[in-house]
């Protein structure tokens, strides 16, 4: 559905894409993951053809985003950043306007806005002013906008910044809901979104890819980057001393607790895992143990090592 | 041409459904009131032949309201979507800019011609309550009209380009307002280079000057150099205001 080659854009002293590879197959729920500044909007902007590349290849349901821009265009569904949307336009109105604008018409397009409304939970809303509307509300609007002339993909940016967490639970519902039939791709740079709702994650910085999988699958490459954590009743020097000269223990930390128990944390190299061998030490020293877990390392412990490791 | 009719459509539904449509509407008629009885009392003191609509266009009350539209009209057409950012939902939807900024003047064209309807019947109602004494003439009437509509042509093109500049409405404002004054004030270097004799010169500036084509309007002569003059200047300057809405697409 989205074919990026080589894809390069450049700002006046900032390169904001850098030779960006990647592509979206059909039905692909994908999200694009990134801090701020990483050049997700700009490579968002670049696929709805509202900037152009400075170099590379897009094009999307097989038509050049430059050279076939209008085609492109009729195949999205996009909801920039912030939702932008005229305040004095009432919501049905409004969506009427961009139906049109999108080349419904006539009964259809009335049917059609119907549909969206419904869909997004804006038919209670449909006559209040968009200026009057909460946050919340805005990005259903921006979210029925993008829909309303049954794009085959929808390009969302940060769908749900700055909602509180029930509108964001909403918003997330509605993209797993519309992810059924739709071809997405979501950008946000909050990690349980991309958990919650995405078959595959692209992870973006200083407009480079810095990987690209399922979530479950990146999450397994650095779990062993993760810690075995355990409570023991025992002297911490004692401890540590011992668990330190495996081979492949990195660190060991601890926190003392209530009656002379502590908590240990293991950090152990990538890939290995001592557990058994960890458990052999305390049971061979008979040390008291009441807890013994191994931390998986979450999404956000990919990302934060994929984006501030170098 | 569909989509340049939804988007006309929603142009001048933005204009007339706003509170801003009417106080200019309102503040362009008051004004236009005083100008048309400094007109009426102009022509019952002068002994020379000109009649009233002649006297309409060149009291002062009539260019202290004129140029003041404007910018009133136009500084929010393009300065607005970009700050919103809805030139973005716009430009991403299968709009072509020039589409966008055809709906846009073309609206501010009709905005613009129904301000200046309740002043033609301003006119009219005169003639009717003095029962048909004033002489409401036929040439003069057609020429500053036409020469109305022409200048606002030109103005409001220029001001659709200000407004391309910014997404600050008041910079948009002041901008059209610099641009516009500039080009009346052609005028005034004109009559004042032909009375330090550079006539060459203050020849060539007469042909582009408002006040020089008012006056030969507004007395019947209706001359089609100004109307092409016009007309393509407002066409340079949409053209400019496309490439600048596109500018965004080329800049690398």
């Amino acid at each position: 559905m989205i074919q990026v080659e080589h894809l390069t854009k450049r700002y006046p002293g900032r390169t904001a894409v850098d030779d960006v590879s990647f592509s979206v197959g059909r039905g692909e729920v994908v999200g694009f993951l990134g801090p701020n500044g990483a050049g997700k909007s700009t490579t968002m902007r670049i696929l709805t053809s509202y900037l152009p590349a400075t170099a590379g290849r897009v094009t999307v349901a097989g038509h050049d985003v430059f050279a076939d821009s209008l085609k492109a265009r009729r195949e999205i569904g996009y909801m920039p950043e912030n939702v932008p949307l005229y305040d004095d336009f009432r919501v049905k109105e409004y969506l009427h306007f961009r139906a049109r604008l999108k080349g419904l018409r006539g009964r259809d397009c009335r049917q059609r806005v119907g549909e969206v409304m419904d869909l997004c939970g804006l038919t209670d809303m449909r006559k209040k002013m968009i200026g009057t509307l909460s946050k919340g509300y805005r990005q259903r609007v921006g979210l029925a906008d993008a829909l309303v002339h049954r794009p085959q993909l929808l390009i969302l940016d940060e769908p749900t910044n700055g909602l509180d967490p029930n509108q964001i639970r909403q918003v997330r519902e509605l993209i797993r809901h519309l992810g059924e039939k739709h071809t997405i791709l979501l950008s946000t740079h909050i990690l349980t979104e991309v958990e919650a709702t995405c078959g595959r994650v692209i992870i973006i910085d200083h407009g480079k890819i810095k990987a690209s999988d399922t979530p479950e699958v990146l999450q397994q490459r650095l779990r062993t980057a993760g810690a075995i954590e355990f409570e023991a009743r025992a002297p911490v020097d004692d401890v540590a001393a011992a668990v330190r000269a495996l081979p492949q223990v990195r660190r060991v930390l601890s926190d003392p607790m209530e009656e002379g128990w502590h908590r240990f944390i293991v950090r152990v190299d990538t890939g290995s895992d001592p557990r058994e061998e960890i458990a052999a030490l305390i049971a061979a020293h008979g040390w008291p143990l009441r807890e013994f877990i191994r931390k998986q390392a979450s999404l956000e412990d990919v990302f934060v090592e994929l984006t501030q490791n170098q | 041409m569909r989509i340049f009719l939804i988007l006309l459509g929603k142009e001048l539904r933005q204009f007339f459904l706003s509170p801003l449509a009417y106080v200019v509407i309102l503040l362009f008629m008051l004004i236009n009131g005083v100008s048309f009885y400094a007109s009426i009392s102009a022509l019952t003191r002068s002994t020379s032949g000109a009649n009233l609509v002649t006297w309409m266009f060149r009291t002062p009350w009539f260019y202290l309201s004129y140029f003041a539209v404007f910018p009133l009209i136009t500084m929010r057409l393009l300065a607005e979507e970009q700050k919103l950012g809805t030139l973005e939902t716009m430009m991403t939807a299968p709009v072509r800019a020039a589409q966008l900024i055809l709906s846009k003047y073309v609206a501010s064209v009709i905005f613009y011609i129904v301000l200046w309807l309740p002043s033609l019947a301003n006119l009219y109602l005169f003639q009717y309550v003095t029962d048909g004494a004033a002489d409401v003439p036929r040439g003069p009437l057609i020429g500053s009209y036409s020469m109305v509509l022409l200048m606002g042509l030109l103005y409001l093109a220029m001001g659709l380009f200000a407004s391309s500049l910014t997404r600050n409405q008041i910079i948009a404002a002041i901008l059209s307002l610099t641009l516009i004054l500039l080009h009346y004030l052609v005028g005034f270097v004109a009559v004042y280079l032909s009375s330090a004799r550079m006539l060459d010169l203050s020849e060539i500036l007469t042909y582009i000057a408002s006040v020089e084509h008012m006056a030969l309007f507004t007395s019947g002569l209706v001359d089609t150099r100004p109307i092409v003059y016009y007309v393509t200047l407002a066409a340079f300057f949409l053209f400019l205001t496309h490439q600048v809405i596109e500018f965004r697409r080329w800049k690398t």
